[in-house]
């Protein structure tokens, strides 16, 4: 499922920022559709973020993250280091990907 | 859930399994005493398996953070206390006015180095939107677009090493969404 992450990370004066979009629904479970009826709840629930192997960020999500969720990161880095990310949501759905820094 | 304890099995078996053939292997003389270098041998394949254990492999989803109550107990689960020293330092960008509650852009920047990042909107059903570690290299600055219930105040925390600091703004919602 790496064709749902997409991400840029571009490096300026050691600091790296990263821009991360994932397609993803992530309903909330609270909505209701035209029909009034609630839309079961589908959401990305955890995510991690690692710097050459090594874990940078750590994050659990709740259902108020918009669809599509969009994020950016900064952090130390250097270009030519790999970042890795791995998100899972509440149906246990991965979703990863890799990039090196620009 | 499922999904989840069957790769713990299998990590659990794959690890187990060469750990006791090895230590089978040493000890396959059973008729004299263990020797000293069996017995050392034996303490470096276990020391060794206890260091190559696997790394977290996920991040640990805690219900508790998560529920639906109102923005205290939000804050008791999550932080263990509703007492929080508001700071200066720590700033959330968000726009006063957002047209569609569905996707607000937010922006946590913290001048003080911290170790983790919390951010509540006060009237969602779920009040906590994220938590999030931050490892050596990582710098305190963060940015997500949010569902909004309604027009309500955000409040970003962190967490420095010793004690929670809370910054708060308030963003009027014109078309709601959750």
């Amino acid at each position: 499922m790496s064709d749902s992450v997409r991400m840029v990370a571009r490096e300026e004066n050691g600091v790296v920022s990263m821009k991360l979009v994932i397609s993803h629904p992530n309903e909330s479970g609270a909505r209701k559709d035209e029909q009034g009826n609630l839309v079961p709840a589908h959401f990305l629930k955890t995510g991690i973020v690692q710097l050459n192997g090594a874990h940078l960020f750590d994050l659990q999500f709740g259902p108020s993250v918009s669809k599509d969720p969009f994020l950016q990161f900064r952090f130390n880095g250097k270009k030519g280091d790999v970042l890795n990310v791995t998100f899972t949501d509440s149906k246990n759905v991965r979703f990863s990907s890799e990039i090196v820094v620009l | 859930m499922e999904t989840r304890c069957f790769i713990y099995l299998i990590i659990v078996i794959l690890y187990a399994c060469p750990l006791v053939a090895g230590l089978y292997y040493i000890h396959s003389n059973h008729n004299k005493p263990m020797e000293r270098r069996q017995f050392l041998a034996s303490c470096i394949l276990l020391g060794g398996f206890l260091l190559a254990r696997p790394g977290k492999l996920f991040a640990e989803w805690m219900d508790k953070y998560f529920q639906q109550v109102p923005i205290q107990d939000a804050f008791r689960n999550a932080l263990g206390t509703a007492d929080i020293a508001k700071t200066d330092k720590l700033t959330i960008t968000a726009p006063p006015v957002a047209s569609d509650g569905s996707s607000v852009p937010v922006e946590i920047n913290s001048a003080i180095k911290c170790e983790r990042i919390y951010l509540f909107v006060e009237k969602n059903l779920t009040p906590l939107v994220f938590v999030c570690n931050l490892q050596a290299n990582a710098q305190p600055w963060l940015a997500l677009n949010i569902k909004m219930k309604e027009s309500s105040s955000l409040h970003a925390v962190i967490w420095d090493g010793r004690q929670y600091l809370m910054s708060s703004v308030h963003v009027n919602v014109l078309a709601q969404a959750c």
